[in-house]
């Protein structure tokens, strides 16, 4: 072991004195004994040699095995260098070492899984990389569980712009809309995540929040209650959309406000600018039991999802642009929710806006939200 | 290639200046390593579960690390206070705390960054910011400004005092035709860094805790308040620790600084408070929730009923020029505001923002033990960073490290 | 020391015009949403996408009532008991005697529409053909049009019910619309709908708000 005072896996990165002081008056920073700048150059055969020797090796020849492989001389670059190749190397001999499938699949896995860590934005991807994306990771969830999804990647539809109504009048707080969301998009079970409130208000003191109940259990409609709900309401002036700083959700055309999954860095700047507690967290890893897993999935909607990234309601974009109601649309037994198109002058949601008193919440803050409250 | 080898052979004099010293020395360093792996082993425990591990939650979700960052914003943006008189003003009894002060800027930023990182949910994909690769969402992100503000800042307070460093190490004067204009720039970076990280906060019309006119300048007083005081409590360490002279009376001066803008951050807490209970609407529930509880709901009352009696007490002490000359006296009040500010602006400005949630539900945020050893290991990874540069700085400055042509 | 200050000046000044150029964010015109409807919406030819698929699953017919045309559920071929006048040949006195056979049919329904001043069996079923429905004048209306009787009343519903307001649409919501129509979730006999328990809820909220 040398005695300069150091742990044995530490790196001699060049700087010990006590070797320093050996070559003493030395300026040219050889090793010890390999200098020779003010000695008697006239050295034979074997001492030169000798003193060449020692020159490169002279160090390595002193000590043991176990230095000469943990007492490398090296500077600082080149240590971490080293240090990260090979950890690099290290983490994907083990990462394929530990593949349960053997060679062409796990080669493949590796190829799905290194291109889809590097690509870039969905919103900035042409069709063929989108369509290239949902094939991988339809791919790669075979090749983990066996069971085929559909994912699609279909994008906004001309001349559609979707909005929604919903019927305080009507709402019963039966909290069938919040129960087909949850199954309808794959959310976490663990932490019960949930897209959709229902609160729980009392009549005669307006709406007021502070004294409403979103999480009560008893018979429905309660004497002296009324009920209405919140989600996402897909604003029109996002501000999640404008403090992301990696644009990782935006509002595409048909004006659905999305988040792509894998873009997202989790820095719950969107979650603080949200007004009404329309974004969600994944906290920890989302799990849904295998049997539960709604299959017909969209790259911006109900896919998987992973820890450490944001979600929210996307209005079923799964369903919504291929012409079906959002889950919650669907789900509610009194057609409390309306849904549609604001830009067909026939549509349901444009006869509501015309017709009825509508309004919306928090409007002062200017977010444009495209969800709007109305009585019969 | 000269420089080069100057270089190498200053890193190696440093190097061997910071493993060597006292038995406190030593003793200081170990307690800050172990401190460090404490931290890191929870932090892989972090990576490992996800933040779920913290007590954050989709109704609080900034915490201690948002809130110690927000803080240490300030730490850092307050080493210009010692810059501003020393070059541009050119005073020389500030000269000397300078590159203390710069040091403590660098550390109080890579603590800063740590918090950032530790924050994430997804810190693996964090080159999704870089533009160019990833999609840099400026101008219109408030978080891209302060990445670019903290990250310029960072490299003005690296380059500048290696700059000085290097040069006083070769036994050469500092040009100030070359540090000047960096001194310059870093004034008025060093005001925009903590604008910046106030207006993160101040431009999100959901939170009405934060969304008013004055946190920004509220930022800037508590920080040029909580930032010297640190500054001269580590002055007052190193006079007593190491033969680097410091002078009473750049010592005075600071205190100075810091009266000024503890003074200022009271009177905007005053107008603050007044705001909110003058006529309180319904945006003024987070401030009830802060200072009386609400429903029955006051975690954070018995902090910021600290904070502010020790703020106060503080600020007066240190108004009247008896005491605050008197350096007991001056310590102690630095060490009360510093803490008091530390309250106030970490998770006293951070967490009652998201309470109540926006549909007026209250769920109160407590750190749990991860959260808390990460907390603590980046703090001693800042202390440890601080160590390290201030002992080559001094080593530098008094004569000892020179670099010897061989 | 100016030319420094010029020259940071100057790369600061590039620097920032990098920087705001690769922002990537268009502003939109629109004031609010519903300038934003109004202008998008001038030219609306119609899109691809249709309910197709979606309703299939029902058997509809096509009503028009004021400004509205959809379409709603067949009814007649989902009554289990029509066509009515298979049992009712004899008027409705004579059924109502003491007859085993009679009286088993229709054993379920009872009444509590409105109050005995209001409405009976003959408010809304005709006499004079059973296989029918009748209006206040004794107009007949076909079952699968009963909405007519119930808009005698309940004008406000109907009106919200054609505007789309009222009730539930089928499957979609793009055009052609279909929906459901008061009986599909009224009982006509018991209209009431009864009050039941919320279909989840939620521990994790309890805790995190404890």
């Amino acid at each position: 072991m040398s005695d300069n005072n150091k742990k044995w896996f530490s790196l001699n990165l060049n700087f010990s004195k006590k070797q320093k002081s050996e070559s003493d008056s030395c300026g040219c920073g050889k090793t010890a004994g390999g200098c020779n700048s003010g000695e008697n150059n006239d050295l034979n055969q074997d001492d030169f040699i000798e003193a060449a020797v020692n020159a490169s090796i002279g160090e390595e020849r002193r000590k043991d095995g176990f230095e000469q492989v943990f007492d490398v001389k090296m500077d600082r670059r080149s240590a971490f260098k080293k240090l990260t190749a090979s950890l690099m190397i290290g983490a994907g001999a083990v990462s394929t070492s530990c593949s349960m499938i053997a060679g062409e699949e796990t080669k493949e896995k590796a190829q799905i899984d290194w291109e889809e860590q590097f690509k870039g934005n969905y919103k900035l991807m042409t069709d063929e990389e989108k369509q290239g994306t949902v094939d991988r990771l339809v791919r790669s969830y075979q090749m983990r569980t066996g069971k085929n999804i559909s994912m699609s990647s279909k994008n906004a539809e001309e001349d559609v712009l979707f909005g929604y109504a919903f019927n305080i009048s009507k709402c019963q707080g039966y909290m069938d809309c919040v129960n087909a969301c949850v199954e309808e998009n794959n959310q976490d079970r663990n932490s019960e995540m949930q897209y959709i409130r229902i609160h729980e208000m009392k009549d005669g003191k307006g709406f007021n929040f502070n004294e409403s109940d979103d999480n009560y259990y008893h018979e429905v409609p309660a004497e002296g209650h009324f009920y209405m709900g919140t989600q996402c309401f897909h604003c029109d002036n996002p501000p999640c959309v404008e403090v992301c700083p990696v644009q990782a959700t935006w509002r595409e055309e048909d004006g659905l406000v999305v988040v792509d999954y894998d873009w997202c860095v989790g820095c719950r700047y969107c979650m603080a600018a949200c007004p009404y507690d329309g974004r969600r967290f994944n906290w920890s890893k989302p799990e849904v039991p295998e049997t539960e897993v709604n299959k017909n999935q969209h790259y911006l909607g109900n896919r998987m999802r992973k820890k450490g990234v944001m979600e929210k309601c996307t209005f079923c974009v799964q369903r919504s642009r291929s012409g079906q109601n959002p889950a919650c649309v669907e789900a509610c037994p009194t057609g409390a929710r309306i849904f549609g198109n604001l830009l067909d002058p026939e549509s349901t949601i444009r006869w509501v806006l015309e017709n009825k008193k509508v309004f919306r919440l928090k409007e002062d803050l200017g977010t444009e939200p495209k969800f709007w409250y109305f009585m019969d | 290639m000269e420089v080069i080898k100057v270089f190498g052979s200053l890193v190696k004099d440093s190097i061997d200046t910071i493993t060597h010293g006292s038995k406190k020395y030593h003793l200081w360093m170990a307690l800050l390593t172990f401190v460090m792996l404490v931290g890191m082993y929870c932090y892989s425990v972090q990576l490992e579960e996800g933040l779920s591990v913290t007590g954050m939650t989709d109704r609080v979700s900034w915490g201690l690390y948002i809130s110690n960052f927000t803080f240490l914003v300030g730490v850092a943006a307050a080493a210009v206070m010692l810059v501003m008189p020393t070059y541009i003003l050119k005073d020389i009894d500030f000269k000397q705390a300078v590159l203390i002060g710069e040091g403590l800027a660098v550390a109080a930023l890579i603590m800063c960054l740590a918090f950032v990182v530790a924050d994430m949910g997804g810190p693996s994909v964090l080159w999704h910011m870089l533009p160019g690769i990833g999609v840099f969402n400026f101008p219109n992100s408030m978080l891209t400004w302060d990445v670019i503000a903290l990250n310029g800042y960072l490299l003005i307070n690296i380059t500048i005092p290696m700059y000085i460093l290097f040069r006083h190490y070769q036994g050469k004067e500092a040009k100030s035709k070359v540090y000047i204009p960096g001194a310059f720039l870093s004034v008025f970076w060093a005001v925009g860094i903590h604008l910046v990280t106030a207006f993160l906060y101040q431009g999100l019309q959901a939170k009405p805790f934060w969304n008013n006119a004055l946190l920004g300048p509220r930022f800037l007083a508590s920080a040029f308040a909580a930032g010297p005081a640190l500054i001269i409590l580590v002055l007052a360490i190193i006079r007593t620790h190491t033969p680097f002279k410091i002078e009473d009376k750049t010592i005075k001066k600071i205190a100075l600084v810091v009266t000024v803008a503890a003074q200022i951050n009271l009177i905007m807490l005053v107008s603050e408070l007044f705001k909110e209970f003058y006529a309180p609407t319904h945006h003024s529930e987070s401030a009830y929730y802060l200072f009386f509880g609400l429903h029955g709901k006051n975690a954070l009352m018995p902090w910021i009923w600290t904070a502010i009696p020790l703020n106060i007490l503080a600020t007066v002490l240190l108004t009247f020029h008896k005491l605050r000359n008197n350096f007991k006296v001056l310590f102690f009040a630095c060490f009360i505001l510093f803490v008091a500010i530390w309250i106030e602006k970490g998770f006293g400005l951070i967490v009652p923002g998201f309470i109540p949630g926006p549909y007026g539900k209250i769920a109160e945020y407590t750190p749990t033990g991860i959260e808390i050893g990460v907390t603590l290991g980046i703090w001693a990874m800042g202390a440890f960073i601080f160590t390290i540069l201030a002992r080559t700085a001094i080593g530098i400055e008094i004569g000892k490290l020179r670099y010897k042509k061989k | 020391m100016n030319k420094y200050i010029l020259l940071r000046k100057w790369s600061g000044l590039v620097f920032c015009i990098i920087i705001m150029s690769s922002c990537g964010h268009k502003k939109d015109e629109y004031h609010s949403i519903n300038d934003k409807i109004e202008a998008e919406s001038k030219d609306y030819q119609g899109t691809s996408i249709t309910s197709d698929g979606y309703i299939d699953h029902v058997k509809t017919i096509e009503i028009t009532e004021g400004n509205h045309t959809f379409l709603i559920p067949e009814r007649k071929s989902q009554l289990q008991s029509y066509s009515c006048m298979e049992c009712h040949t004899k008027p409705l006195t004579e059924m109502q005697k003491n007859n085993k056979s009679y009286k088993k049919a229709h054993w379920n329904i009872s009444l509590n529409h409105a109050n005995e001043n209001t409405m009976n069996c003959i408010s809304c079923h005709s006499g004079k053909n059973m296989d029918n429905l009748h209006s206040l004048t004794g107009k007949q209306i076909d079952f699968n049009n009963s909405y007519v009787v119930c808009s005698q009343c309940h004008t406000k519903q109907f009106d919200d019910w054609k505007g789309g307001a009222h009730g539930k649409r089928i499957g979609s919501w793009a055009p052609p619309r279909a929906s459901l129509t008061c009986v599909n979730c009224h009982d006509p006999h018991k209209p009431h709908i009864a009050s039941k328990w919320p279909a989840r809820f939620n521990t994790e909220k309890v805790k995190e708000r404890k």
